[in-house]
């Protein structure tokens, strides 16, 4: 009986031998994730067009976004803004800075898709200063491939434009806390 | 008088036994041995590896999270054998909420293997799959140069790239992931 178990012992140590080595070692990945924010502006550009052609309806055009955020779980916020960075080109046409006449302006309303919160009500683009078009609270995540967002701009009409195109250069921020 | 006599004839016996036995080595003597000393080679395998690996990014856009490391092994594979080292993600990222190595967000390249050949091209990480790092050819022995490797131990740098997902939860994750070599 004892010389079996022996045998059975001696097997078993030898066992790997037979088969071959094999062995392990292990690591630990770590990653902080933090908050972060990205856009990409689909419509590189946007016409403002109308379809009226008695000055009553104002130039009209949608910017579309794509947004990606992730906002700090507790106390996190998120912005994002947009801001005139060069007005429209040109002179006798529109302007954002000096609007040619009492009412003109640049104006937008914001979409934003959850978990954000589109601006309310119409805004006025300006040069001076971003301007608001949607924020995030904590713990805010858009999907991976992003959520979306729309600019639909208004460009008032005035016949004090002379005829032409004119072009304006607007800039959008996103930030996440 | 009797017992004097009895002490000389056992000193007698006693000196007679101790000049027999010197004799012999005092004249000198040879003599041949042989003794068969037998190792058997086996096939084996080490690795070591960094405790953590930290996965870092240096943007706030979304860019991946990359990290280094740096693998050891010594190795010695038969004429007709082979070996291996793969890995696998033995624990996949805790807590949830973040990333995850079982929906493919985890995914690595090796080179510069100095024994074998490292796994080519951009490699998923898998809790499921052991996946390839070096692949050991025949008669692989680390270490001496010759037929061996001359780095002792051989070495193989992996790049770790950590999809980085607006869907995470901010936090610190960690997973486990385990080394094998295998050699035949």
């Amino acid at each position: 009986m004892r010389r079996f178990a022996l045998k059975v012992a001696w097997g078993l140590l030898t066992l790997p031998l037979l088969l071959g080595a094999q062995n392990t070692g292990t690591t630990t990945l770590s990653v902080a994730v933090g908050p972060e924010a990205a856009l990409t502006v689909n419509t590189a550009t946007t016409t403002l067009a109308t379809a009226s052609t008695t000055f009553g309806t104002p130039f009209t055009g949608t910017t579309n976004l794509t947004y990606f955020i992730r906002t700090t779980k507790t106390g996190g916020t998120g912005s994002i803004t947009l801001k005139v960075t060069s007005d429209f080109a040109g002179t006798g046409g529109p302007s954002v800075t000096t609007p040619p006449s009492t009412g003109d302006a640049l104006t937008y309303t914001c979409t934003v898709s959850a978990p954000g919160t589109a601006c309310t009500g119409a805004q006025t683009a300006s040069t001076a200063a971003a301007t608001a078009f949607g924020t995030w609270g904590a713990a805010a995540n858009s999907v991976k491939a992003g959520n979306s967002a729309s600019v639909a701009w208004s460009l008032t009409d005035d016949p004090v434009y002379a005829t032409g195109t004119y072009t304006a250069t607007t800039t959008f921020t996103i930030s996440a806390l | 008088m009797a017992k004097t006599n009895q002490i000389l004839r056992g000193s007698s016996c006693w000196l007679l036994w101790l000049v027999l036995a010197i004799v012999p080595r005092t004249y000198g003597a040879t003599g041949a041995g042989t003794q068969t000393l037998t190792a058997t080679i086996n096939p084996i395998g080490s690795i070591s590896v960094p405790g953590s690996t930290n996965l870092t990014t240096s943007m706030t856009t979304f860019q991946p999270f990359t990290g280094a490391l740096v693998l050891s092994y010594r190795a010695r594979t038969t004429p007709a054998g082979a070996g291996t080292i793969t890995m696998t993600v033995t624990s996949d990222f805790t807590p949830a909420g973040g990333p995850s190595a079982a929906s493919g967000d985890l995914t690595y390249v090796c080179s510069g293997a100095t024994l074998g050949t490292a796994c080519s091209g951009t490699q998923k990480a898998s809790p499921t799959t052991q996946t390839p790092v070096v692949a050991l050819p025949a008669s692989s022995c680390t270490g001496g140069g010759g037929a061996c490797s001359t780095p002792d131990p051989n070495s193989v740098n992996l790049i770790f790239n950590l999809t980085d997902s607006p869907a995470y939860g901010t936090g610190s994750y960690s997973a486990k992931v385990t080394f094998t070599i295998s050699s035949t």
